[in-house]
């Protein structure tokens, strides 16, 4: 509990003295800290509070949103109040009794951000340091870094709705970069979940090191990748990018709502190839894109997006059910309090098939494998999508061959989707951030290795 | 004396005490956004922010702490988080970090606050939107428009004496439609940048918008090769964020800078020049001082396509025996840090049709599709961009473009521009650049 229930009650009633709808305050404290190895030195320490709260008013399809950094009853009632009146001139309305929902969360947390031994995490960092300098005298510089943060929000609603949650956000960082018979290079990875720090005495730090650095070092001898359109075998885990762009994005009723999605109207239609299922879950336990609510007080569920190629389900938050009346999906999510939550995806992923990865590779006659897949973009309006392969190979004649660097794949996601043709049974998960009209989230992206039959790749022009 | 003032003479207090030295950085604005969709207002948002960084220095080390809770007690509190993260971090240096002295900086004058009614401000926000809905049958939607009032301060105090802060108001908008047209759909748009509001073009905005998006219905493929390339002057400020790292004196001396060593040396064809300038008000990073309060000035970093300087803040300065360029670069949450401010190339002469007609076969980007997030790799300057544009033969526009991958390396673009356009891009970026002509590069397509 950040702040107690009647003043609450007062914001909210201040919030409707005009006429609105309906109207909710979140409440954010929230503790960051980011600390850096560099040069094999602890280098930065960094931490701090976000403090503030962000009240939306509905007035129809309007809306209304402030912010505030001052907490008290004066400052939260002049903040309702200033929403209420730019906009409404209506009579007053009155919140519901605020009941409070049992806080139940589904992870485990250990101890604290600001709880744990410091010298702790810098001799994570150090030994990711030491590993990747042991791993090969190429290296020349090398960055680890720990970014932690503890949130919790207080949510209330003219409906009655006052809930409490916390989010801990636990990530390892780490950049190698090295020189190579006179080649620069670097490689950048990382490992976080939803939850403390905790986690790192489980990681095999050495591994992690080792690969990063490997992966560096393969691409100072690998020649560009080719250009132009071919068949693509895209990885599991972090592979599962193509589908958040190509498809997730346009399934947000933040898009849906305006028109300005290629799957507006397309519920109960064939939109990808039966191969393809796919869920944005926000249940999963110490989930990276989880929630045990979502950021408007709502509980969040699994939900099926496309099931045997057939569209489901889209994204929806508060204002996007009003707007389509659509099913709320428990998706409103946000940055923080500076931002009004949007429907935005949790843990999305392309569910197993039955392939096996090898099947898909001996398939292809000459192709691209893109085993580690950078970040990406999309234009939820048009369906446009591009996205960067840190690590390609060549595939000829069913066979995996040279490493191949500087490729970025582009396509048109509703194109893109009726050509994946195989997915395997090797599903796995991957830490993200991602960025839109609320802000940057946490969001897991998933899938097993999957086959497209053609698609864009740039690389380079013989 | 003001709260700000008086809160941190008690924080400088504790840290003579501790035998430290302390810096503030406080930020914070307000700012007021409007949209409308389908001839609707939608999207009211009026916001105000606050935070507060310290830095604390302690001898070679140095500490930070943020918050926005800025009551004496947080921030006594801060303070202290701010003094152990210096305790904690180690550095190869003895010198102590130095800290700037009280200087003059100059007088902006940006501030300037104007008393519009919200009507004015509601029909700016929906010209964006319903200008576009009747320009052109073809546009389905506005998916992204909508009008941003804005004020902002930025002030630092230390242990030396500085007290410096910088205000200022602006105005922008942006409308961004999506058209349609049999299968083709397209969206491309305009935005606008404004110190007053008398200088708002809400519906030239909106039109301009139209246009660009329904030009680009019916792209067609490119075929893969190489071609010349003219880079429109509003796209190229995306390939002057590719080096912006690159020239921060911090990057080069933890190896991660491309530009290491090559000071002298010349990358760039003789037509490349470019400086870093904080007092061109044709860009949106003008400032008077820097993040640690040193007064603003002009370095030229490259010239006829010679590397002439790294940017520097006082630590990197002293540390690597270099100019002083005053790019210090913070906000109150990150840690210091070297950054641009308003990146300024040189102009050439030509207009964008003769450099259009240079060669048979031209491709005319006018847009990078992902940014830099898909197709930029710094640590070796290669890039892979989606772009669309169009396509020229002799001169002749053969017609719009898209689903093709730019491919190059940035170090290696700059050596290969061949002429530059005489106008610069319209006012609202930190990048300020002309149409770029490129002889040759590689072109992923059908």
């Amino acid at each position: 509990m950040i702040i107690q229930s009647h003043i609450l009650t007062k914001a909210l009633d201040a919030a409707l003295s005009t006429g609105a709808d309906f109207a909710d305050i979140f409440v954010e404290d929230t503790y960051s800290s980011n600390l850096t190895v560099l040069n094999s030195k602890p280098d930065q320490a960094i931490v701090g509070q976000l403090y503030g709260a962000g009240i939306r008013l509905f007035f129809g399809h309007e809306i209304v949103y402030v912010t505030t950094n001052d907490l008290s009853e004066h400052g939260l009632v002049k903040a309702a109040l200033n929403a209420a009146q730019s906009r409404g001139q209506g009579a007053a309305k009155k919140s519901m009794p605020l009941m409070q929902v049992p806080f139940d969360s589904i992870h485990t947390f250990g101890e604290k951000p600001w709880e744990m031994d410091r010298d702790r995490k810098f001799r994570w960092l150090n030994s990711l340091d030491q590993h990747a300098r042991d791993r090969n005298s190429a290296v020349t510089q090398v960055e680890a870094g720990i970014n932690e943060k503890f949130q919790r929000v207080q949510i209330a609603n003219s409906r009655g709705v006052m809930a409490y949650d916390e989010r801990a956000y636990s990530r390892v960082r780490l950049e190698t970069f090295v020189e190579s018979m006179g080649m620069k290079e670097s490689s950048a990875d990382n490992v976080g979940h939803m939850g403390t720090s905790e986690l790192y005495d489980t990681v095999d730090l050495e591994k992690f090191a080792h690969e990063n650095v490997d992966r560096a070092m393969l691409l100072t001898k690998a020649a560009y990748a080719p250009a132009g359109e071919m068949p693509v075998v895209i990885d599991n885990s972090f592979g599962g990018v193509i589908f958040h762009e190509a498809c997730g994005h346009g399934l947000e009723t933040t898009s849906v709502a305006k028109g300005a999605s290629v799957f507006c109207s397309k519920l109960g239609e064939k939109i990808a190839n039966e191969c393809v299922t796919a869920i944005d879950d926000g249940t999963l336990e110490n989930g990276w894109g989880s929630l045990n609510m979502d950021d408007e007080g709502n509980k969040t569920k699994r939900t099926t997006l496309i099931e045997n190629g057939v569209l489901k389900s889209y994204i929806v938050d508060e204002m996007g059910s009003q707007q389509t009346g659509y099913e709320k999906t428990g998706s409103g999510r946000r940055q923080s309090y500076k931002y009004a939550p949007a429907s935005r995806m949790r843990n999305t992923f392309i569910a197993a098939g039955k392939d096996s990865f090898e099947d898909m590779i001996r398939d292809v006659d000459y192709g691209l494998y893109a085993k580690k897949m950078g970040g990406g973009s999309v234009n939820p309006g048009t369906g446009d999508y591009n996205f960067q392969v840190q690590e390609g190979y060549i595939v000829r004649n069913g066979r995996v061959e040279e490493a191949v660097k500087g490729a970025c794949l582009i396509g048109r996601g509703i194109d893109t989707l009726g050509k994946i043709t195989r997915v395997s049974n090797d599903l796995k998960l991957a830490t993200g951030m991602c960025g839109s009209v609320s802000g940057s989230i946490p969001a897991a992206v998933g899938q097993p290795q999957i086959l497209v039959s053609s698609l864009m790749v740039g690389g380079r022009a013989k | 004396m003001d709260t700000i003032k008086e809160n941190f003479q008690k924080i400088l207090s504790e840290a003579q005490r501790d035998g430290v030295k302390v810096e503030m950085l406080v930020t914070g604005g307000e700012s007021l956004k409007l949209g409308f969709q389908k001839k609707k207002l939608e999207k009211f948002e009026s916001t105000q922010s606050q935070m507060a960084g310290l830095r604390v220095i302690k001898g070679a080390t140095q500490g930070y702490a943020y918050t926005e809770n800025l009551s004496l007690e947080a921030l006594l509190r801060t303070y202290k988080d701010a003094l152990n993260n210096a305790k904690t971090v180690k550095s190869e240096e003895t010198v102590e970090v130095p800290l700037m002295k009280p200087q003059a900086a100059p007088v902006m004058n940006l501030f300037n606050p104007e008393e519009i009614s919200m009507e004015k401000k509601m029909e700016v926000a929906k010209t964006l939107e319903e200008a576009c809905l009747n320009a052109d049958q073809r546009v389905q939607a506005v998916p992204y428009c909508g009008f941003v009032e804005s004020t902002s301060f930025k002030r630092i105090l230390n242990s030396e004496g500085v007290d410096q802060e910088f205000k200022q108001s602006s105005y922008s908008g942006y409308a961004y439609p999506l058209a349609q047209q049999g299968e083709s759909s397209k969206m491309d748009g305009e935005g606008f940048f404004a110190r007053s509001f008398k200088d708002i073009k809400a519906q030239e905005t909106a039109e301009l918008g139209v246009r660009k998006a329904t030009a680009r219905l019916g792209a067609q493929k490119l075929k893969t090769g190489n071609y010349a390339v003219v880079i429109d002057r509003e796209q190229f400020p995306t390939m002057l964020t590719m080096l912006a790292g690159y020239f921060s004196a911090k990057e080069v001396h933890e190896n991660k800078s491309l530009l290491k060593g090559k000071l002298g040396q010349k990358i760039g064809s003789d037509k490349f020049q470019l400086v870093d300038d904080a007092l061109n008000l044709r860009g949106t990073a003008v400032r008077p001082f820097d993040s640690e309060g040193a007064p603003s000035q002009r370095t030229v970093l490259f010239e006829n396509g010679v590397l002439k300087n790294y940017l520097t803040n006082l630590e990197y300065a002293k540390k690597m025996n270099l100019p002083h360029t005053a790019n210090a670069a913070r906000s109150p949450a990150s840690a210091m840090d070297i950054g641009p401010t308003n990146l300024v190339m040189g102009k050439g002469d030509k207009s964008l049709q003769q450099l259009l007609s240079k060669y048979d076969k031209v491709v005319y980007v006018t847009e990078f599709s992902g940014g830099l997030h898909a197709g930029f790799k710094e640590s070796t300057g290669d890039f892979s961009m989606p772009a669309e544009g169009f396509l020229y033969e002799n001169g002749h526009n053969k017609g719009p473009i898209d689903q093709f991958v730019m491919s190059g390396n940035i170090l290696d673009l700059l050596g290969l521009i061949e002429d530059l356009g005489n106008e610069y891009n319209k006012e609202g970026n930190s990048m300020i650049a002309p149409d770029v002509l490129v002889k040759s590069l590689s072109f992923a397509g059908a």
